[in-house]
């Protein structure tokens, strides 16, 4: 019997989109032995793995339709590259084993026993299960400078979510800047869709730093055919159109009057400062901004669950074992949200995590660690890859010192450095004292924006002092927020 | 190793109260050492409502809360530092006529001692106050109360004790206080930096929930009982309303702060926890307020927190002298009144700890009063 709220799958249209016979009334109830949240590559493994397993499985998901950034769906069903197509069949082959979808649905609060509350279509949802897999992956992050709230300034992902999702090009001249291997990938997809890429920079030395272990570096990539065809396209797309991969470049302002007209760029020194004299100006009509990526720890701080910060996985990261499960027993995390490493590296966790959650939901032991055994070579060439993305793309230090008194640091709450600096000044001398004083990170995102900026901007200006060990912001329900009617309907 | 000072008055608690004592000790010329265990102020003084107000008190907090007020209008214009406070005045509602009828003789009490305050029926309060719910009978309003924002004010004060001379040692966990002969003779503690012990003469136990353990540990006996309450603020809507509203029978109290957020508030406790994580079931309760706020539906929650309260069995707080222990003095169990009472009471723990004659009836606040508030030697 379906439980309401859910969604089932009942087959596709005529476009190949999938139909789904949504039952029930608008305050959802569920019970289940393993909830997963978040359908990509990680979730939809997961979710598959858990309800091949035996487990009675949903998978709630922001979006309406399955696959996360990575697999993101075409608006289109019928139309789609491979690798969306490749999602796809993940996604069916997850409802195929028994899974349930519970799209469009946003969890905002998760309890010890485990209770979930989501909010969403339809409504409101309260979701019971044994085991939580939390496979809610990152955020992207950005650096704050002077121009960056204009309008045509956007994250890199959110470029490719609009070429991916829409079929639609954020501008016609278009820069790219940050680090990571994001920004030439969705670079290639720009050119391919017959945008212009005029500058494509990346602030960190990459050849330099890939060839201080030759070795590693090689026995690494060659772990990782389908990444080498997946660059080697990339460059080919993007040198065909004249554009190439500049390193050691940074976008140190943005210009424009209602919108962006244009960009600065300049080459950075070793401490990742533009160096005098090298800024030039781009034209422009749309930037695309990327720093890597941030695992996102609101469930799992939560839930409880232990974290520790790892820069070079992006941010904290919980503690997990062999089989996945975090510090609290019947939660178990899988994707780039326990530590950014890919795609593949997101399906293996997924299986490990998915089989070891509906083995503790159903009571039949802590998990195939067999499973994990068998994917352990899988996961050391995934683990290697990580690792060595995590050094080439690090978040170049310097940075912090491109935004200006005047320029907004946090964006939902119109905090500017200036405001952010008298309050230094008044002895606030954390993350929590500086929200405090200014509302930085109290707003809509709730830091998810301006975290990892105003961390950066303390890192940097305490030079000499023990390396700033940044906090996590604090994590409470609502995890975004939510109607005040949904509380007064359906309480509990 | 231990770091060694002295001074006159160690006050244990960084808070409203504990800096507002910080600020009079140190401007009567007493050398005052301030000692919070956290690295800037973040417990009850800077989670709670904000509300400024002296209406709807008990007689001896009410007298309390109006020299309050007036030390909030001073500290203002003396620091000239902004922390939102707005006298836009305090609305107790009041659903059936029973309740407005006891509300009305309350305000007659509340005149002689000259507060003024005006009871609105139900069709004064529906056009002074249209955005509200048209089921109440009427309210109470009292137009020289209001709030501010207790973040920017408390660290208004922490400023203004500094400027004034007083110490504050952040991140300074106060372990152990030393007694001889039946007096006060140091507190020692643990900071980042180390262990410490500072040599004084006087104490001023003001840490709220966390002040009983350690008054034990010095042979102090105080019926403070920790409680959760919990609160959320809205997204930012357009101006609509400056009063501090409150509603005991729909058990919720809501302002609209500076930037347009609107902090809403559960008049409802959890007793006997120092938890703080806030539950579903707090977030419906609170929700509640819809019921007196219409626009409430259409906004949405961003943000929950909870602080912790430190209760008393007759929710009045416990400030005086202990006998049996000279020098020592506590300034705790404000029941959820702690930041609006706290420049009145650092008034009051100056003049007690000075000697001086206080201004306000003394063994009504008194340890004394649960028979128990004596110091074992």
């Amino acid at each position: 019997m379906p439980d309401p709220g859910a969604a089932r799958h009942v087959g596709r249209d005529e476009r190949g989109s999938p139909l789904r016979q949504v039952t029930g009334t608008a305050t959802g109830r569920g019970s289940y032995d393993v909830a997963v949240i978040g359908a990509g590559p990680a979730g939809l493994t997961a979710a598959r793995a858990a309800a091949a397993a035996g487990a009675r499985t949903v998978c709630i998901d922001r979006y309406a339709t399955p696959g996360g950034q990575y697999y993101r769906q075409p608006a289109d069903a019928s139309a789609g590259t491979v690798t969306q197509r490749r999602g796809r069949r993940l996604a069916d082959a997850a409802w195929a084993a028994g899974a349930v979808h519970l799209p469009q649905t946003n969890v905002w609060s998760a309890t010890s026993g485990f209770r979930l509350e989501a909010i969403g279509h339809p409504g409101r949802s309260v979701i019971d299960c044994r085991a939580v897999v939390v496979a809610s992956g990152t955020h992207e992050r950005v650096a704050a400078f002077p121009g960056w709230t204009l309008p045509g300034v956007f994250t890199a992902g959110g470029m490719q979510a609009l070429l991916k999702g829409c079929d639609l090009a954020a501008g016609h001249r278009v820069v790219l800047a940050g680090t990571g291997p994001l920004l030439p990938v969705v670079a290639a997809a720009l050119v391919r869709h017959g945008a212009q890429v005029v500058a494509l920079l990346d602030a960190n030395r990459l050849l330099r730093r890939a060839i201080r272990r030759p070795l590693r570096t090689v026995i690494t990539l060659a772990g990782q055919p389908a990444r080498i065809v997946e660059a080697a396209r990339s460059s080919l797309s993007l040198a065909l159109r004249g554009s190439h991969l500049r390193t050691g470049w940074a976008v140190t302002a943005a210009h424009g009057e209602a919108q962006v007209q244009a960009a600065t760029i300049a080459r950075l020194d070793a401490n990742s400062r533009p160096v005098p004299g090298s800024a030039r100006t781009v034209e422009c009509d749309a930037i695309g901004i990327h720093f890597g990526l941030v695992p996102a720890t609101g469930l799992y701080q939560l839930l409880g669950a232990a974290l520790e910060h790892r820069p070079e996985f992006g941010g904290h990261v919980p503690l997990l074992s062999p089989t996945m499960q975090t510090s609290v027993p019947g939660v178990f995390g899988a994707g780039d949200g326990t530590g950014v490493g890919g795609a593949d590296m997101a399906m293996l966790q997924g299986e490990v995590a998915g089989q070891a959650a509906a083995a503790y939901a159903r009571g039949t032991g802590s998990g195939d660690s067999a499973l994990a055994r068998r994917k352990r070579r899988a996961l050391g060439n995934a683990a290697r890859f990580r690792a060595l993305y995590g050094e080439l793309f690090s978040m170049p230090d310097g940075l912090a010192e491109m935004s200006d008194g005047d320029t907004l640091i946090c964006r939902c709450e119109n905090v500017s450095r200036s405001d952010i600096e008298r309050a230094r000044a008044r002895g606030a001398a954390t993350s929590a004292a500086i929200k405090s004083l200014t509302r930085c990170a109290m707003g809509s995102c709730q830091g998810a924006m301006c975290g990892p900026v105003l961390d950066g901007l303390l890192a940097a200006e305490a030079p000499g002092e023990p390396p700033h060990q940044p906090q996590p912001l604090t994590a409470r329900p609502p995890l975004q927020p939510i109607p005040v009617a949904s509380l007064l309907d359906g309480a509990s | 190793m231990t770091s060694s000072s002295a001074a006159d008055v160690v006050i244990i608690g960084g808070g409203i109260v504990g800096t507002a004592a910080a600020y009079f000790l140190a401007r009567s010329g007493a050398d005052v050492v301030v000692l919070d265990r956290d690295p800037a102020p973040c417990q009850a003084s800077v989670r709670n409502g904000g509300g400024i107000r002296a209406q709807c008190r008990n007689r001896l907090e009410r007298l309390l809360a109006m020299r309050s007020i007036e030390l909030w209008h001073e500290l203002h214009a003396r620091t000239r530092t902004s922390f939102e406070y707005r006298a836009a005045g305090n609305l107790r509602m009041a659903l059936s006529s029973a309740t407005l009828a006891r509300l009305d003789s309350e305000g007659q009490e509340e005149e002689r001692d000259g507060l003024h305050v005006e009871m609105w029926q139900q069709a004064e309060l529906r056009r002074r106050a249209p955005y509200l719910d048209h089921r109440f009978a009427g309210a109470k309003y009292c137009a020289t109360d209001g709030h501010a924002n207790p973040i920017l004010a408390t660290w208004m004060l922490v400023e203004a004790a500094s400027s004034a001379g007083a110490r504050r040692l952040p991140a300074a966990t106060a372990t152990a206080i030393e007694t001889r002969g039946g007096r006060i003779a140091a507190v020692g503690g643990q900071s980042p930096a180390g262990a410490f012990r500072i040599e004084t003469p006087t104490v001023v136990h003001a840490a709220g929930p966390w002040t009983r353990q350690l008054a034990t540990d010095a042979g102090v006996d105080l019926p403070i009982v920790p409680a959760r309450n919990t609160m959320f603020v809205t997204q930012a809507a357009p101006p609509v309303f400056g009063e501090f509203v409150s509603s005991h029978e729909v058990g919720v109290y809501l302002r609209q702060a500076a930037k347009g957020h609107i902090h809403v508030g559960g008049v409802f406790t959890t007793e006997g926890t120092f938890d703080q994580s806030v539950s579903v079931s707090e977030l419906e309760r609170m929700a509640r307020a819809a019921e007196i706020l219409p626009l409430l539906r259409e906004l949405n929650v961003l943000r929950a927190w909870a602080g912790t309260l430190d209760m008393t069995p007759d929710h009045m707080p416990v400030v005086g002298a202990v006998p049996g222990l000279a020098g020592y003095f506590v300034a705790a169990g404000f029941s959820g009144h702690g930041f609006c009472l706290g420049p009145a009471v650092g008034e009051l723990l100056g003049r007690l700890v000075r000697a001086d004659p206080p201004l306000i009836d003394m063994p009504a606040l008194s340890p004394r009063r649960f028979g128990r508030g004596e110091a074992r030697p």
